[in-house]
């Protein structure tokens, strides 16, 4: 399997919301008046993708820009390492899928992941956690995500991976972009890829994310626990043999003293 | 023996089964109608008053369990065995109201056993979630020796037979996962303030979970002491709050250490919430426990060992508390204040706890000069000291 | 486990179209077939079903996206919860307006729309519709302190009756002022006086053009449709110097009922509340324009705006319906006086092209002082459905006059490109923003979708029947225009007239990145 990817093209979103509509129709999703598209658009539980209207300053002007907010499928997810039950995958297509059967309900993941991502259904009694699935199932019957397929202004790309890196900077290259393709250094790089006019900090997105896979942090100390483990066992064995030696040790010359 | 169990019934004691008996209900509530409904938790505050207090507080409580274990059992420290069973049931019942909280913060309970099957080994949680259920069974082993004393008597003497390898297993387990804890946290990089973000959590957390045992002990012990009519042995409390001391010597430096090293020692003195819960967190847990430890005039008193005692506690929890919530604020936005359900699960165990512990006192051999006759003149007086207590959450 | 406890699912209007587009396309000719083995492409009959959900198997198949609708455009409001992504408002706005698709990326400060509405009546299931402003209106009708009055556009009683189960063109003037009586107003007018005010400012303007007397070049063109006057803001305003300075008759009739009506009546015009019934969305823009506060600058009070509230036919026909009103069982009544009587050629302001016959009528007797001869009252070339028409008359004293008349933009664009390129013959050119013009409107009630020329046409039809009912045809015979003109105004283009009925455009231009020809949709 080739990874796949989405090159969100900011300077192209018109804000007609379509991806929004989509992706609530292709996903059963439910309208619970989470705004998908204005001022106050925001992910949630029923809202997988959200455009919000961001006024951004640019050359001396405020500009209108449409920022498609969802799941960034991190190429290493924080929030697939944070799970504890593998409910959560990188499946080799590039979706980060989520499996409601395993979750346990922590919500280790939304602590986890740097982008805010993950939403929790807190009004039900058996509550999942709900995110963009990149339409995995379509992208393996080879079709793009429901809100790629319908975005009428061409402002989303699907492809592969690769080459949609290539693509994004083929277009930087050609003028009127900065110089920053959003997601392909964040958390490690990301399935997703944006790139925009304005800088990204302006249009909302988190610029200070680190860009070093957030699994590795934690992984870097967890691969320690075995030796820890071992190690301190052995020390604590260690100590209490010689210990309980001593003492025996102590009781017969004490009881040879008594003799 | 004429009867076998006892369990007095006191004004107190009705109070605390009364407030057990909410939180019982109150959890049957949330279990049945979901988080939503019964939690102030919310896409922006996923982990509350829960996880932050019940699970990542109780748990570093509950250390005093492992610390006495290590002093007495490994290490052979014959002169703090008077504290070792007391500490080791508080220990005991403060991982099962973990384990309780936790049960309640997953919001898919029926799928609680999953990742004993489905092994997330990459997720720190992982670590956490196999030790702590892990420790729980060991300790309930451990326990296996003192009720084999009265109950099933036969088995007392394998028990006895396989505690030494209990009792190492059962230091490793805390070892990692108190300091997995702290690990939880690592991947907030960039989400926690950097006062606490370090990658030295795990180290963090693991040192105060150890030398909050100790505190923990010496509280519990003022306590039952009150509650059971004994005078805990202060001198045995001073020495053991020493070893508390020194290792806070090295946390401090430590702590000192990793906030010049990562460039932010600016931030403490700045002044906002962050700083100033910081300095409070080091000031109040920290600088002056250190003081009353070090100055032999204070320690030796029975004030100084437990203002010692009563601050390190507060100092740990605040330390937790900052990690979850006032670390993590500035970046989550918006407001978390726990709903009164989630007060009443959490007082709800704690009363639980408390009354599993009177019980288990009262009817198994666990306080050093246990004596009942003197206990029912003193028991009212004795478990408002319960009831009032700010630190005794967690068992 | 939580899906296994709510088995019932809601059924909507869209679940049910996926649903049956779930089983393909004999599924479905089953279904809705009555069990016939159907294997038409238009499976069902004659109803309308996305296309997309017609083809079995994956989803979505052929969804195209649809137009950006800003949360605060004062005109149409889409109901995401009925979007099935058809594509039809593209199909509309792209190909016939000629506006999505006609800006440039990045975008910078607005969602380029004219808010024509025409989207509202091609979009299958009514996701999009226009902003209902009835409860503004019922609460000023209610309000005890405020005096309101309303004015119906010519359009307007044409259609009214179709939401009322008359056939599409079904006169009901006489029942649409009695019906707004019932609902309250306490004056009811006629934008049609104020058609024929604009004829008298607008076929003044022209031959002060013609003449020379105004330095604004040729040709003229018409300023009545506000969508059309948007439009040119966006793609050209290089041209204003072209476009008419008066205003569209619904804002002539706001400024002159807060100030003539409001003096000659001696009501305080801070307590009118002045509702006008339009076959458009793009009044309900016009009404807020900043600029559109003349009686403010009048009375020095600057609060007020010449036009409160504006209603489409839609939502004229859901407060009646509200209100329990039946259209069909109401007695014909007339509007008041003052500002309600109006000529033949103020009612085929309706229909594309009327705006011209009705100028070049008036024209002719300005110029000529004479009567316009019959075939100038029947002028054939500027009527129907063509997209671009063009007409020549002879008026004696000045020679040829050549018109042109658009609607819908796409064919306004071919008009303006060429007065861009100075191939222009025409001395005035009608644009109307709708297909078909007022008539057509993006207010008017929903037929067929996409809407259909046979309704256009019976419409249409009905105007001009009206126009040959009426006692006068030409809009310089209106008497109560004379008499306003007499008692108030002056003359046609008085300082006066220049303060209440004339305008000035705003550049949008700039707001957002103008396209070269060359890199235009095909299309155009």
């Amino acid at each position: 399997m080739v990874p796949k990817g989405v090159l969100v093209d900011i300077t192209k979103c018109v804000g007609c919301g379509s991806c929004t509509v989509a992706c609530k129709l292709w996903n059963n999703l439910k309208y619970d008046g989470t705004p998908a598209d204005g001022k106050d658009a925001a992910l949630g539980a029923e809202s997988w993708t959200a455009v919000k209207w961001v006024e951004a300053p640019k050359d001396g002007e405020t500009v209108w820009r449409f920022v498609k907010n969802q799941c960034l499928h991190c190429h290493q997810p924080a929030c697939a390492s944070a799970c504890f039950s593998k409910a959560i995958k990188k499946t080799a297509d590039g979706p980060v899928v989520y499996d409601e059967k395993l979750c346990v309900g922590c919500r280790y993941c939304m602590l986890a992941c740097p982008f805010n991502i993950p939403k929790y259904e807190w009004d039900k009694s058996f509550p999942r956690v709900r995110k963009c699935q990149m339409c995995a199932g379509r992208i393996a019957k080879g079709e793009t995500p429901a809100c790629v397929g319908v975005c009428p202004a061409g402002a989303l790309t699907f492809g592969e991976y690769n080459e949609l890196a290539g693509l994004a900077a083929e277009r930087i290259q050609k003028g009127g972009y900065i110089n920053h393709i959003y997601g392909e250094k964040e958390a490690g790089g990301a399935s997703w890829l944006y790139i925009s006019d304005v800088p990204f900090k302006d249009l909302g997105f988190r610029t200070d994310v680190t860009t070093r896979p957030l699994p590795e942090y934690s992984e870097s100390i967890l691969k320690l626990t075995p030796a820890v483990g071992l190690g301190w066992g052995a020390v604590l064995t260690g100590i209490y043999v010689y210990n309980r030696r001593r003492n025996e040790i102590a009781r017969e010359e004490g009881e040879k003293n008594k003799k | 023996m004429k009867n076998r169990w006892s369990f007095k019934i006191t004004p107190v004691r009705v109070v605390l089964m009364g407030l057990g008996a909410l939180g019982l209900a109150l959890m049957a509530y949330r279990l049945a109608f979901g988080l939503g409904s019964s939690t102030n938790l919310s896409d922006q505050w996923p982990w509350g008053m829960w996880i932050g207090f019940d699970v990542l507080t109780g748990v570093a409580l509950a250390g005093g369990g492992y610390s006495t274990c290590l002093l007495v059992q490994v290490l052979g420290i014959k002169k703090f065995t008077p504290i070792a069973r007391s500490a080791m049931l508080t220990s005991l019942i403060g991982y099962l109201l973990v384990m309780g909280g936790l049960f309640m913060d997953i919001g898919r309970w029926f799928n609680f056993w999953r990742p004993f099957v489905s092994w997330g080994y990459h997720s720190v949680l992982f670590e956490v979630f196999w030790c702590v259920s892990l420790y729980t069974t060991i300790q309930l082993l451990e326990f296996g020796e003192i009720a084999t004393e009265k109950v099933m008597k036969p088995w007392h003497g394998l028990v006895k037979k396989v505690l030494p390898v209990l009792f190492i297993i059962g230091i490793v387990l805390p070892t990692l996962h108190q300091s997995s804890l702290g690990s939880l946290y690592v991947i907030e990089v960039g989400k926690l303030y950097p006062l606490w973000w370090s990658m030295l959590l795990p180290v963090f957390f693991l040192m105060s979970s150890f030398f909050v045992g100790p505190a923990m002990v010496t509280v519990e012990s003022a306590l039952a002491g009150r509650a059971h009519g004994h005078r805990p042995d202060y001198s045995v409390l001073q020495s053991l709050i020493k070893v508390s001391g020194y290792l806070m010597l090295v946390y401090l430096g430590l702590k000192i250490y990793d906030l010049y090293s990562r460039g932010v020692m600016d931030l403490v003195f700045r002044g906002n919430l962050e700083g100033n819960m910081f300095l409070l967190e080091m000031a109040a847990g920290v600088i002056i426990p250190l003081i009353i430890c070090f100055t032999p005039g204070w320690r030796s008193t029975r004030a100084g060992v437990l203002s010692f005692s009563v601050l390190v506690v507060a100092g740990v929890i605040i330390n937790r508390m900052n990690v979850v919530f006032t670390g993590m604020s500035g970046y989550m936005g918006g407001s978390y204040f726990p709903s009164w359900i989630e007060w009443g699960v959490s007082l709800g165990l704690l009363a639980i706890g408390v009354l599993g512990y009177l019980f288990v006192v009262e009817n198994f051999n666990i306080l050093p000069h246990g004596n009942k006759a003197e206990e029912s003149i003193n028991a009212p007086s004795g478990e408002r000291g319960y009831r009032l207590s700010p630190s005794g959450k967690a068992y | 486990m939580e899906d296994h406890l709510k088995l019932e699912k809601e059924v909507t209007r869209r679940s049910f179209l996926k649903m049956m587009g779930g089983l393909g396309l004999s599924g479905l000719a089953l279904t809705l077939a009555g069990c016939e083995n159907n294997t038409a492409v238009n499976a069902g009959g004659d109803g309308w079903l996305p296309q997309q959900y017609q083809i079995a198997g994956t989803w979505p198949a052929q969804v195209r996206g649809r137009v950006p609708i800003e949360a605060s455009n004062p005109s149409i409001v889409r109901d995401d919860q009925k979007c099935v992504l058809c594509g039809q408002c593209l199909e509309i706005c792209r190909n016939t307006q000629t506006v999505y698709g006609h800006y440039g990326f990045p975008l910078i400060n607005d969602i380029v729309c004219i808010n024509c509405g025409q989207c509202s009546l091609w979009c299958p299931t009514g996701a999009i519709a226009e902003r209902d402003d009835t409860e503004k209106v019922l609460q000023a009708l209610q309000d005890p302190d405020k005096y309101v009055v309303v004015q119906t556009a010519p359009a307007t009683r044409v259609a009214l009756g179709e939401e009322f189960g008359l056939p599409p063109g079904s006169w009901v003037m006489g029942q649409q002022v009695a019906a707004l009586r019932r609902l309250g107003f306490k004056q009811v007018f006629d934008t049609n006086f104020t058609a024929d005010l604009t004829i008298m400012e607008e076929a003044t303007e022209l031959i002060k053009r013609v003449k020379g007397e105004l330095k604004k070049p040729l040709p003229q063109f018409t300023s009545c449709s506000p969508g059309w006057v948007k439009f040119c803001e966006y793609f050209y305003p290089d041209l204003f110097p072209n476009m008419s300075s008066c205003k569209s008759p619904q804002q002539m009739m706001g400024a002159l009922v807060k100030t003539y009506f409001a003096k000659t009546k001696n009501i305080d015009p801070e307590k009118i509340y002045s509702v006008a019934i339009m076959p458009c969305t793009a009044k309900k823009f016009e009404a807020q324009r900043p600029e559109m506060n003349d009686s403010g600058h009048y009375w020095k009070k600057q609060s007020l705006q010449d036009v409160d509230a504006v209603l489409t036919t839609r939502e004229l026909a859901r407060l009646l319906k509200r209100k329990g009103i039946d259209l069909n069982s109401l007695p014909e009544e007339s509007y008041d006086p003052l500002l309600g009587k109006s000529t033949g050629g103020a009612i085929i302001f309706g229909a594309t092209g009327g705006v011209m016959e009705a100028a070049v009528r008036t024209a002719y007797f300005f110029i000529t002082q004479q009567e316009p001869p019959a075939q100038l009252l029947s002028l054939t070339p500027v009527r129907g459905l063509s997209g671009v028409k063009e007409a020549a008359v002879d008026i004696p004293g000045v020679g040829t006059v050549r018109v042109a008349i658009c609607h819908g933009m796409g064919n306004g664009r071919q008009v303006l490109e060429a007065v861009r390129r100075g191939e222009a013959p025409w001395h005035f050119v009608e644009f109307m923003s709708c297909p078909g013009g007022c008539q057509s409107g993006g207010g008017q009630p929903r037929t067929s979708v996409p809407p259909s020329d046979e309704v256009r046409q019976k419409r249409m039809a009905s105007l001009y029947s009206a126009d040959v009912r009426m006692e006068w045809r030409e809009s310089h015979e209106n008497s109560e225009v004379l008499a306003l003109y007499q008692n108030f105004l002056g003359h046609p283009m008085s300082e006066l007239a220049e303060e209440l009925l004339h305008t000035d455009y705003v550049d949008r231009g700039k707001s957002f990145k103008q396209l070269a020809s060359e890199e235009l949709p095909d299309k155009v």
